[in-house]
This record gives structure tokens, C-alpha cells and sequence, in this order.
């Protein structure tokens, strides 16, 4: 590990067996937690959640589309609490299926959009590893997380949980609906279980170029990421992570977009770029585009992928990620190297995570800024 | 003496596996004795119908299905509906067929032959043969 290391960087380094010993934990749950009655009753699927467990939300809702053919939307809580036309909630016998993620179950804006949604209703499945919390008791069922204790840090080890509980959720509604077959179902839940040994295995190589960019890196004012599509989430989350890590200003953004925005951005030499790219998404062609004029503008660029140098033929910097045998379990793992670089750039210059909620930010300590908030359901 | 057989299965299919139980017990020279099938499975099943109407193993299929229609409120719901549903369907035909050997041959009637029936699949399945000399 790391001469760097810190409880961020210690979370990456636990992902391997957490992923090991949380698929035992939810693959029995995921089965049990909805009947068959109530998976085939499902018309539409809203995932929604507030920053990282909306980012998980992101890494899947293709992956539900393509599982299990339910169309499915990526909704933030304020948007479902406050502005979702309810003529869209509550139709065709308690459709959507509306899950909703929080591991403390305690944030005042899911557990509002909860309550929204099944007041006119809506079937709401929460996830969270707290059944009393407000979240809990709003939901109609609860998928229970149970999250090993660790130091804390920014969410590492809850993002890869709560992106596994919903990638397994995805595999057992097609599995009913009976999109695959059970052995399918179940190659694609070993694949998941799988991505901790892979991960294991590069951590170490990962970890060293990680490293290197953060010494190099460490003075930027400001960070972009980009992905598209099945990658878009990790660029969202790399994003999130800076911020809530090292207090730096940061974009995300997705490969099409960068062209329209964020190439204007002058200081290309000072700006740190991030680019997610699975070299099965399907917009990868756009996201070579991307990069090679990234380059020409003379970014520092950082390209986390499952593929090799050779796949994109620019000379830059890349960080191998596992190459899953579906990419379906590609977000287990992919952003795992953005953690490493956010928490090592912390470490480096002296800041404290989420700037330790002390002085101006005390407001948020304890997750105040996100506990407390008028609770408004109609 | 014991033979084993593997097929991959599509989805809710009828295999006719009448020759290679034939040939089993023509090789193994019994001349009297017993013949079991037997499918180690517990969402196919094993029978013996009438090969000569293709349409009669769709009136069978129907059959089953009316019978055990795969439905949602199974109280099995640890695997799919049509698992569940395959566990009863295979319960109530059966996953062993029982023959008699005479003359060296396998004692089947004229409009009889044996059927490995897939409840469930695809799958890679197997069935076995047994045969017992008096």
C-alpha cells in the first residue's frame, strides 16, 4: 500500500473481501426481498437516491433495462419529492417500482420522496442497512444492508455495496420474468462475486500509478470527469469523491457533452481529466474522439479502462480496471483508482475529509445539512 | 451394468431417447432382466406416450400446463415460477420409467416410446440406464 495510505485508500484496498463477503450477505436477500407476484407486477422502475447512492442508481439503471426489459428512469430524491408528476405515480397497480437507496436511511429528501411516492401510490422497495430509520419505515419492503464497520472516510465501501445490492436485484428480476435462464442468472451473479478477486489482483499496479498521479496532480485547482453511458456514473462519483475528499472544485461530464462545454476551459495543463472508459460501452468511439482532443489541448489525463493503451493508441496515462465476463459487473470496480487518486491528493496537501465538518462547515457535522430539511409530502 | 446419457435442453422440450435405451440393452446382452430409466433432475421428468402423432406430445404439453399452470404464488420462491412449477410437474410424472427385458430386447409396445421431458431449460441434463439381469 500506498507510503500515502489513508482510510480512503484503506477502503479500496478492503473492496476485495467486502465484495467476497457482501455477495454472500445479499445474494439469499435480493432472492426473498420481492415475490414472484410482486417482481412480475413491476410496469416501470425509478431508482433514486442523493450523492453517491444516486451515482449507484446511475451505474445500474441500464443494467436493469438490459436484465430485465422494465423501462427503468435514474430520478434524484428532490425531483421524485417535489416536481414527478404524480399522474405518474400509482398507475397500473401500484406502479412504478420506486427503490430507493440509503445505507443510514436517514436523509430527509428520500425519506420525502418515499412517502411522496406511495402516497399516490407507488410500490417502494428501500435500500439501507437501518429498517427504523425514515427511509425504513416509509418503505414497503426493505432490502437490509449490513455494511462491516470500517474507518471512517467518503463513502467507498457503501457505493460498492449498494451498486452490488442493485446489480443483483437487476439479475433476479430477469431471472423471474424469465429474460435468462437460472443457470444464466447465476453465472452472471459468480461473475459479480468474481470482480473481488480481479480487483485484488491489480490493486497493486493500480495503486502505484494512483500514486504517481496524485504527486503530480496535487496542486490542480480543478478536476473533470467524463464517461458516458455505463461509465457516466463512475465520472459522476470521481467528481464527488474530489470534492468531498480534497475540497477542490470539480465537473463531471459525459463524452458527447465535453465537446459542447467543458473543452473550453482555459489552463488545460492545470486540470486534472478523468476518463472512464469500458471498452464495451457502447459510446467508446465517441469517448477515443474525446481523448485524443483532450490530449492535443495538453490535459493530464488519466484513462481507467478495461482495456490497454493499445485499445486507444493515445500516449497517456491508464489505469487497468478488471475486464468482468459481462460488463454488467463493470461498476463494481471501475472507480476504485478515482478513490485512490482523491484520497492520496487529501493526504498530500493536508485536507480533511468533507474539511472535518469543523468552522464554516459545521453544519454538516454529523450529516446534518442532509438530516435536517423540512419534510414536505403532496 | 449402468449407462449415462447427456442432452442440452431448450426451454419446456420433449426428447425421444427411445433408441438409446434400445441399444443399451441390445449391447449389454441380457437376455431377461429389468431396464430402468432414471433422470437425476427435479424439474424434468421421464414417461412413455405414442410417437406417432407429433401433434399428441403438444395435447401432452398442454395437459401439464393446464394442470400446473406456472403462476406467481407458488410458495417455492427461492428460484423462477417455471421452476417452481417444474418441480411439481416432475413430482407428479415422474423421473424413472421401469421396462422389462425379454428375448434380449427391450418389452415396448408398438405405439410406445420413451420421453426425457424438460420442464424448465435450456439446461445440459443427464438420464441413466440400468440394466438387471434375472
Amino acid at each position: 500500500m500506498s507510503k500515502y495510505e489513508n482510510p480512503m485508500s484503506r477502503q479500496v484496498f478492503s473492496l476485495p473481501e467486502l465484495i467476497r463477503q457482501q455477495y454472500d450477505d445479499l445474494e439469499p436477500k435480493t432472492r426473498t426481498v420481492l415475490s414472484f407476484q410482486e417482481i412480475y407486477n413491476i410496469q416501470r422502475i425509478v431508482l433514486t437516491g442523493c450523492g453517491d447512492s444516486f451515482a449507484a442508481g446511475m451505474a445500474t439503471k441500464h443494467i436493469f433495462e438490459l436484465l430485465t426489459g422494465i423501462p427503468t428512469e435514474v430520478v434524484p430524491a428532490i425531483e421524485l419529492s417535489r416536481y414527478y408528476s404524480e399522474k405518474h405515480l400509482g398507475v397500473d397497480c401500484r406502479n412504478p417500482l420506486v427503490i430507493a437507496v440509503s445505507n443510514s436511511g436517514s436523509v430527509a429528501r428520500i425519506s420525502e420522496a418515499v412517502q411522496r411516492a406511495r402516497l399516490h401510490g407507488s410500490y417502494v422497495l428501500g435500500i439501507t442497512g437501518n429498517e427504523t430509520s425514515p427511509l425504513g419505515i416509509n418503505s414497503d419492503k426493505v432490502l437490509k444492508l449490513d455494511i462491516p464497520d470500517f474507518e471512517s472516510a467518503p463513502g467507498t465501501r457503501s457505493y460498492a455495496v449498494s451498486v452490488m445490492a442493485l446489480l443483483l436485484l437487476a439479475i433476479r428480476f430477469g431471472e423471474v420474468r424469465h429474460q435468462y435462464t437460472m443457470d444464466q442468472a447465476m453465472d452472471y451473479r459468480y461473475d459479480i462475486r468474481n470482480q473481488g478477486a480481479l480487483l485484488e489482483e491489480l490493486l497493486p499496479q493500480m495503486d502505484s500509478i494512483c500514486e504517481k498521479v496524485a504527486e503530480e496532480w496535487k496542486d490542480f485547482p480543478c478536476f473533470d470527469f467524463v464517461g458516458a453511458g455505463f461509465d457516466y456514473a463512475a465520472a459522476w462519483y470521481g467528481q464527488a469523491k474530489i470534492l468531498e475528499a480534497t475540497g477542490k472544485f470539480a465537473m463531471h461530464i459525459n463524452s458527447e457533452e465535453w465537446f459542447h462545454l467543458n473543452f473550453f476551459a482555459r489552463d488545460a495543463k492545470h486540470i486534472g481529466t478523468v476518463v472512464v472508459a469500458n471498452t464495451t460501452n457502447p459510446g467508446i468511439s465517441r469517448t477515443k474522439e474525446m481523448i485524443k482532443f483532450a490530449k492535443e489541448l495538453g490535459r493530464p489525463m488519466v484513462v481507467i479502462t478495461d482495456g490497454r493503451k493499445e485499445d486507444f493508441g493515445e500516449e497517456t496515462t491508464y489505469i487497468q480496471v478488471p475486464a468482468p465476463k459481462y460488463p454488467i459487473s463493470m461498476p463494481l470496480t471501475q472507480y476504485a483508482p478515482i478513490c485512490l487518486i482523491a484520497s492520496y491528493i487529501a493526504e498530500l496537501i493536508g485536507e480533511k475529509y468533507g474539511r472535518g465538518c469543523e468552522e464554516d462547515w459545521e453544519f454538516a457535522a454529523g450529516g446534518a445539512g442532509v438530516k435536517n430539511s423540512e419534510i414536505i409530502v403532496k | 451394468m449402468l449407462s449415462k446419457f447427456k442432452i442440452t435442453t431448450k426451454y419446456n422440450d420433449v426428447y425421444d431417447i427411445t433408441s438409446e435405451v434400445k441399444k443399451v440393452v441390445e449391447e449389454s446382452g441380457v437376455k431377461e432382466g429389468i431396464c430402468l430409466v432414471y433422470n437425476p433432475h427435479s424439474t424434468a421428468g421421464l414417461t412413455v406416450y405414442s410417437p406417432w402423432d407429433p401433434a399428441g406430445l403438444e395435447d401432452l404439453d398442454d395437459e401439464i400446463r393446464r394442470l400446473i399452470p406456472t403462476k406467481v404464488d407458488f410458495k417455492h420462491q427461492h428460484d423462477t415460477p417455471q421452476d417452481a412449477a417444474g418441480h411439481v410437474k416432475s413430482a407428479l410424472l415422474g423421473v424413472s420409467v421401469t421396462f422389462i427385458i425379454h428375448e434380449g430386447k427391450l418389452m415396448l409396445g408398438g405405439s410406445q416410446s420413451i420421453y426425457f421431458l424438460e420442464f424448465d431449460g435450456p439446461r445440459s441434463r443427464e438420464f441413466f440406464v440400468k440394466i438387471q439381469e434375472d
